[in-house]
């Protein structure tokens, strides 16, 4: 029932009942009404607005405690919904505010992954621009400084050799900011190669042993999967490396079903998973760019990230 | 046939997308007496058309190009044994990165240079190569050496090896992951002193050539059979 109808009778039923109650009742009031007749008009008085008051909160009260419940729906933390009463104006109200927020949550992934796809193609531009036209100008520059000292005069050679190894350390730079903007080894050598450059980069920065294992066989990825598996990866090592104190981890490729399974675990310290940070939130939201599922399980012996993506 | 004197200087073939690179890489080379370029491809596929029309002993490719990369055309290259034995392969590179460096040796070259150690490093890669020596990339030793020490630590039989102390100090940093700077830093030595240690070590491992470096490769799982 509406809400206004439920006060509108929940008003009348009372007016009528007090209407009543005068007609019925063997009661008069005089043209100057004596202390017993005010009296009993005032008893009648505060019977109607109890009997309202109390018929308006119970009918209301469902409503104040959404209104609260509403307040602790987080946006951070997608997925929670309201448990709608089973009758009353509450239950309307639930029922149209988690609509509101799945077409919220809905909206929200979605434009976060627009977002996410945006920033990649540009990280892909921009990397390549880095690899293939400063990277090869500054390959020139060094050839040419080389060869300029050969043919210089002794005063100059000191100073083109400096200037060399400027060089160099410029077109270090320019691969290194290259390849952390988007990792040419995925787009020429495929996922396999990609994930074992990460293991390979993980042994060389920590003292933990890292195991790969990329079953044979995997079906073909799309290219944009691909790089959500590498991402995904990549953040796992990378949190296993910084938090885990780990000395041991293992990253798996496997396949399940028509399924691939991503695993990284290790045998850290483990942590809450309740309380995940910017680089937890970025795994979630990637995997729902790949239409795949992420979970993080952590107990004090260790953790694992699993992402399954359907081939 | 040239007096025995002074032998022939070999022929190479340099492939790059890039006009100004290859002119670079060619004045370095053409400055060598040993070497000299006598073909230029600025695609994979031009590069497989020049093995077969003109007589090369060794081919340095770029990995990024149009058409036909590096890589591709490099299998291709090893394939051409019509003429008798294939030109050996260099590869040229803006990517550091060791799986670049195992595809390679997957292709079919015997070795990686950087490019941004081109100047340093391309006459003595080129050199080991035409010797019928490997040339590996100094980031893809970390992990030869760390599969070594790894086999070492579990108490498996490893190839016979009496690494001098130096060598092993050498080695240890190199499984860190420095490189030839800093280890030259750490132990106040040259860094061509560093390579020499480097070239010993990877002999002193069993490798010394491609068909020895790939076979290690392999067994440790750093690439595919
Ligand atoms: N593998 C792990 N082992 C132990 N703690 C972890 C692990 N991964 C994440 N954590 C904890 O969870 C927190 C959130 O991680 P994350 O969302 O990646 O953000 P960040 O790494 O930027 O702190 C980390 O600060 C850390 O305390
Ligand atoms: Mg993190």
């Amino acid at each position: 029932m509406r809400l206004y109808w439920r006060v509108l009778v929940i008003n009348g039923a009372v007016l009528t009942a007090a209407t009543l109650a005068l007609v019925v009742a063997p009661v008069s009031v005089s043209r100057h009404p004596v202390v017993s007749e005010a009296a009993v008009l005032g008893f009648g008085l505060f019977l109607m607005v109890v009997t309202n008051a109390l018929l308006l909160r119970s009918s209301l009260a469902p409503l104040d405690r959404v209104v609260r419940e509403m307040a602790s729906v987080d946006p951070q933390r997608p997925g929670r919904r309201l448990k709608p009463p089973d009758s009353g104006p509450g239950r309307d109200l639930v029922l149209g505010f988690n609509a509101m927020v799945d077409r919220l949550e809905e909206e929200r992934s979605m434009s976060n992954a627009k977002q996410l796809a945006a920033q990649e193609a540009e990280r892909h531009r921009i990397a390549r621009e880095l690899h293939d036209d400063i990277g090869q100008q500054l390959t020139v520059v060094l050839l040419g400084l080389k060869q300029a000292e050969q043919r210089a005069p002794a005063e100059l050679a000191d100073e083109l050799a400096a200037l060399r190894e400027s060089t160099r350390d410029g077109l270090d730079d320019v691969r290194r900011v290259a390849r952390q903007l988007r990792p040419g080894v995925l787009d020429d050598l495929g996922l396999a190669s990609a994930l074992a450059s990460l293991t390979h980069d993980f042994a060389e920065h920590s003292s933990a042993s890292v195991r790969r294992v990329v079953a044979p066989g995997l079906p073909p990825l799309s290219s944009d999967t691909e790089l959500v598996v590498y991402r995904v990866a990549q953040e796992a090592l990378t949190n296993a490396a910084r938090h885990a104190g780990a000395s041991a981890v293992e990253l798996s490729l496997t396949k399940v079903g028509d399924r691939v399974v991503l695993e990284v675990a290790d045998d850290g310290r483990g942590f809450d998973v309740r309380r995940d940070g910017a680089g937890l939130r970025g795994m979630r939201e990637r995997a729902r760019l790949a239409a795949g599922d992420l979970t993080v399980t952590s107990s004090p012996v260790g953790t694992t990230v699993r992402l399954e993506v359907p081939a | 046939m040239r007096a025995a004197t002074s032998p022939a200087p070999a022929r190479i073939l340099l492939a790059d997308d890039h006009a100004l690179v290859r002119r670079g890489v060619r004045l370095i080379l053409d400055q060598e007496p040993d070497l000299t370029v006598v073909a230029e491809a600025s695609d994979g596929a031009e590069a497989v058309d020049r093995v077969r029309d003109t007589e090369i002993d060794l081919v340095i490719l770029d990995i990024a190009m149009p058409r036909m990369t590096g890589l591709q055309a490099a299998r291709e290259i090893g394939r051409r044994t019509a003429r008798g034995e294939p030109p050996k392969v260099l590869m040229l590179s803006m990517h550091d990165n060791e799986q670049y460096f195992f595809e390679s040796l997957k292709a079919g070259a015997c070795g990686y240079v950087l490019k941004s150690v081109a100047d340093e490093d391309l006459v003595s890669a080129c050199r080991a190569a035409l010797r019928g020596e490997a040339f590996v990339y100094p980031g893809a030793m970390g992990a030869l050496v760390r599969d070594y020490l790894d086999r070492m630590r579990r108490g498996e039989r490893v190839p016979e090896t009496v690494l001098t102390e130096r060598e092993d100090q050498v080695l240890k940093l190199i499984a860190e992951g420095s490189s030839s700077r800093e280890i030259a830093r750490a132990l106040t030595i040259s860094i061509k002193t560093v390579e020499r240690h480097r070239a010993n070590i990877l002999a002193k491992l069993g490798m010394r050539d491609r068909t020895q470096l790939t076979r290690y490769a392999i067994r440790a799982g750093l690439i595919e059979p």
